[in-house]
């Protein structure tokens, strides 16, 4: 049985801002085990990244504030411990990639200076040691001439190689924890397979956890072992990625299902896509956030939030109604 | 970085031509026998004197004649000497000086670098240190005395400015003198025991081992240095603070700090270089408000500098000597902006390397 990494409970993120204070996160709990690999999805705006961001303590203050909840790493809470070992976490324990490797390396910095970084910082070596310790983290991660590489700007990588420069960058402490937020959403559609099969390659190699997160349900398929959705700052359904497949229990779920292309299905035959974004919310919803948007929406579903509850063996999902049948679950 | 620097430099020449270019353009707007006026020290008072000064300066030839003799001078074909001459740098008399326009710049330019020095240097340190203190605790004590003082420094002018010390700390309370020096500072400056290393009267009193003279100097400086870098530093904390606020947002940021870097690192090493680059542009722009600064604070503080004596020709419509500060102040603009790209290139390597 391999143990838990990562333990997170109720966490609660908001932001204040001119309109009114954002809820970006509404308690959501979730856990990681040692070399797994979990999917995040979820449309843009239903607060994954703000829930990550959470975790390590990387969320802008103010005007966004963790309001509640706990994040246990092996076994001490990041939400608690001071900012001087969070620190310590941070880049050595759980690292992280962006979404948009264009904005995300410095653009006034070489990749060999930002690349030595934290291998200076966290595991000490001198400058010597990390310029060819760097030089061998951009060998792993695909990039020839990795030695003269290493005086280059920002700006002189394309935005596939840049991106792997930051998963280079992100694995060379070795960290138990990579969080991946949608690393390849800004990357044509050639690089992103690229990019996620390097990802896969190295995970398997070093044996790290991941977390994957995407708005795209077909990435996490060939990926991720147990994928959770979000929408609204909460999460509405959690499954191992097979059943999830199989069997989707949340109208959401089965929107992101449906707006797949697939290659067995033509065009018309496609379920259906979810008019509508989801909703910034200003209030704690006392209805299902998602009501608007969903065709399944019945009574209850205006008066009351559902709560994440067991549909089925490690399955759980946030609803009242059944889609197979339409009726209210017993 | 080098050929950098080069390419900048071979443009020097193109943008001094252009600026001749203007300024003689816009001495078109005057008739040949109001040019002719300029060239001489009374005004002559009959017709044929006037025909005479047009034939020698060739004021009724075409207009690149006149430019070219404008630029190059005029050579006396008897004694081959030449008079005038943009070129060679040249600027001809200066009426209202009494002296050349070249002289004039010598004397003069020197007092206005030591107080432009005195008052961009601290302006800029103060302002950026000021304004990245302001964002990085936003909304902090700093941040809100800031934006107070911002608002203060950009809502009354300069001369009111000026004008108020004037009154407070001249006037009333008698605190410091106008002028550059005290009479008996005067004396020692210009014996021959006093060595002008630089003509910066504050640097040279230094090298001197003459801290007496320093600080007589700065006595009658410092007011003068207030009202000149009042003009900016509220410009300066505010663009330092706004940018720096707003690379503070960008996800290389949260990349710097996701690495665990410690937070005095995250700001200075990697968001502060990243928000100097507005500023150092704003420094180029500056140079033009400063320069206009200069006019100001030197007449209202009676300051010998250079700014002084072009309000005194403008005053007096000596056209030879503002034509002369014209172009020296383009040079001076010209080369301000080379310093301000080459700091820029030195910053972003996308600039430096393509
Ligand atoms: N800095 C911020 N200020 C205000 N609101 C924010 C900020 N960052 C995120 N939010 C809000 O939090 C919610 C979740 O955002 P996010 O976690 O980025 O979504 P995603 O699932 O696309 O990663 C959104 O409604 C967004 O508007
Ligand atoms: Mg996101």
């Amino acid at each position: 049985m391999p143990g838990l990494l990562l333990d997170v409970q109720k966490l609660e993120t908001t932001f204040k801002t001119p309109e009114g204070v954002v809820h970006a996160v509404n308690g959501v709990s979730f856990d990681l085990k040692e070399g797994e690999t979990l999917g995040v999805v979820g449309e843009s705006g239903c607060g994954k990244s703000v829930t990550m961001l959470s975790v390590l303590r990387l969320i802008p203050s103010p005007p966004g504030k963790i309001v509640a909840g706990e994040a246990s790493f092996l076994g001490k809470d990041l939400l608690k411990m001071s900012s001087e070992d969070i620190r310590h976490v941070r880049g050595a324990q759980i690292s992280m990639v962006f979404q948009d490797p264009m904005t995300s390396l410095n653009p006034v910095l070489t990749i060999g200076r930002q690349l030595t970084e934290p291998l200076m910082l966290h595991v000490g070596m001198n400058q010597k040691q990390a310029d060819a310790r760097a030089a061998e983290l951009l060998s792993m991660v695909g990039i020839p001439n990795s030695k003269e590489r290493l005086k280059d700007y920002p700006h002189q990588y394309s935005g596939g190689m840049r991106q792997r420069v930051m998963i280079a960058m992100a694995l060379s402490c070795n960290p138990q924890i990579l969080i991946a937020d949608e690393p390849t959403t800004a990357l044509d559609v050639t690089i992103q397979a690229q990019i996620i099969e390097l990802v896969k390659r190295l995970r398997d190699e070093l044996g790290m956890a991941v977390i994957w997160i995407t708005h795209d349900l077909g990435v996490v398929a060939g990926l991720a072992e147990r994928v959770i959705v979000m929408y609204g700052g909460y999460i509405i359904e959690e499954a191992p990625v097979k059943e999830l497949y199989a069997n989707p229990q949340h109208p959401y779920t089965l929107g992101l299902l449906g707006s797949l292309p697939r290659v067995d299905e033509d065009e018309g035959a496609r379920l259906f896509s979810i008019e509508g974004a989801p909703p910034v919310l200003y209030e704690k919803p006392a209805a299902c956030p998602f009501a608007p948007r969903c065709k399944w929406a019945a009574e209850k579903c205006w008066k009351e939030n559902p709560v994440l509850m067991n549909v089925g063996p490690e399955h759980k999902a946030a609803c009242f109604v059944d889609t197979k049948t339409g009726r209210y679950r017993s | 970085m080098g050929t950098y620097i080069i390419r900048r430099l071979l443009l020097v020449p193109v943008l001094l031509f252009g600026v001749t270019v203007l300024i003689f353009g816009m001495l078109q707007f005057l008739s040949p026998v109001e040019r002719s006026a300029l060239y001489v020290r009374d005004i002559p008072k009959n017709d044929n004197a006037i025909n005479g000064i047009i034939k020698t300066y060739g004021l009724d030839q075409p207009l690149y004649v006149q430019y070219w003799r404008w630029m190059v001078g005029r050579t006396d074909t008897v004694t081959g000497k030449r008079t005038g001459g943009i070129l060679f740098g040249d600027f001809g008399y200066s009426r209202t000086a009494s002296t050349t326009v070249n002289n004039l710049i010598l004397t003069r330019f020197p007092n206005t670098l030591d107080l432009t020095l005195w008052a961009v240097v601290p302006v800029i340190s103060v302002g950026i240190w000021l304004g990245v203190q302001a964002a990085v605790h936003q909304n902090g004590f700093i941040d809100q005395a800031a934006r107070i003082f911002s608002i203060i420094g950009t809502s009354f002018p300069t001369f009111v400015f000026g004008l108020l010390m004037l009154l407070i700390f001249y006037a009333n309370l008698q605190w410091f003198p106008p002028g550059r020096l005290s009479d008996w500072a005067s004396q020692i400056v210009y014996s021959s025991s006093f060595h002008h290393y630089t003509s910066l009267l504050t640097i040279d009193s230094l090298l001197n081992g003459r801290l007496d003279i320093f600080w007589d100097a700065m006595r009658h400086m410092l007011m003068p240095i207030l009202t000149l870098s009042y003009i900016s530093w509220a410009t300066f904390v505010r663009v330092t603070r706004s940018s720096m606020l707003e690379t503070l947002r960008m996800e290389y940021v949260t990349t710097a700090r996701a690495k665990g870097l410690p937070e005095n690192v995250v700001i200075n090493k990697h968001a502060r270089p990243n928000a100097m680059l507005p500023v150092v542009t704003l420094a180029g722009f500056q140079v033009i408000t400063l320069l206009g600064g200069v006019v100001i604070t030197e007449t209202v503080f009676n300051y010998p500098g250079i700014g002084q004596a072009a309000a005194n020709a403008a005053a007096q419509l000596d056209v030879i000597t503002v034509l002369g500060f014209a172009i020296f102040n383009g040079l001076i603009l010209i080369l301000a902006n080379l310093v301000v790209d080459v700091m820029y290139a030195f910053i972003d390597p996308r600039v430096r390397l393509s």
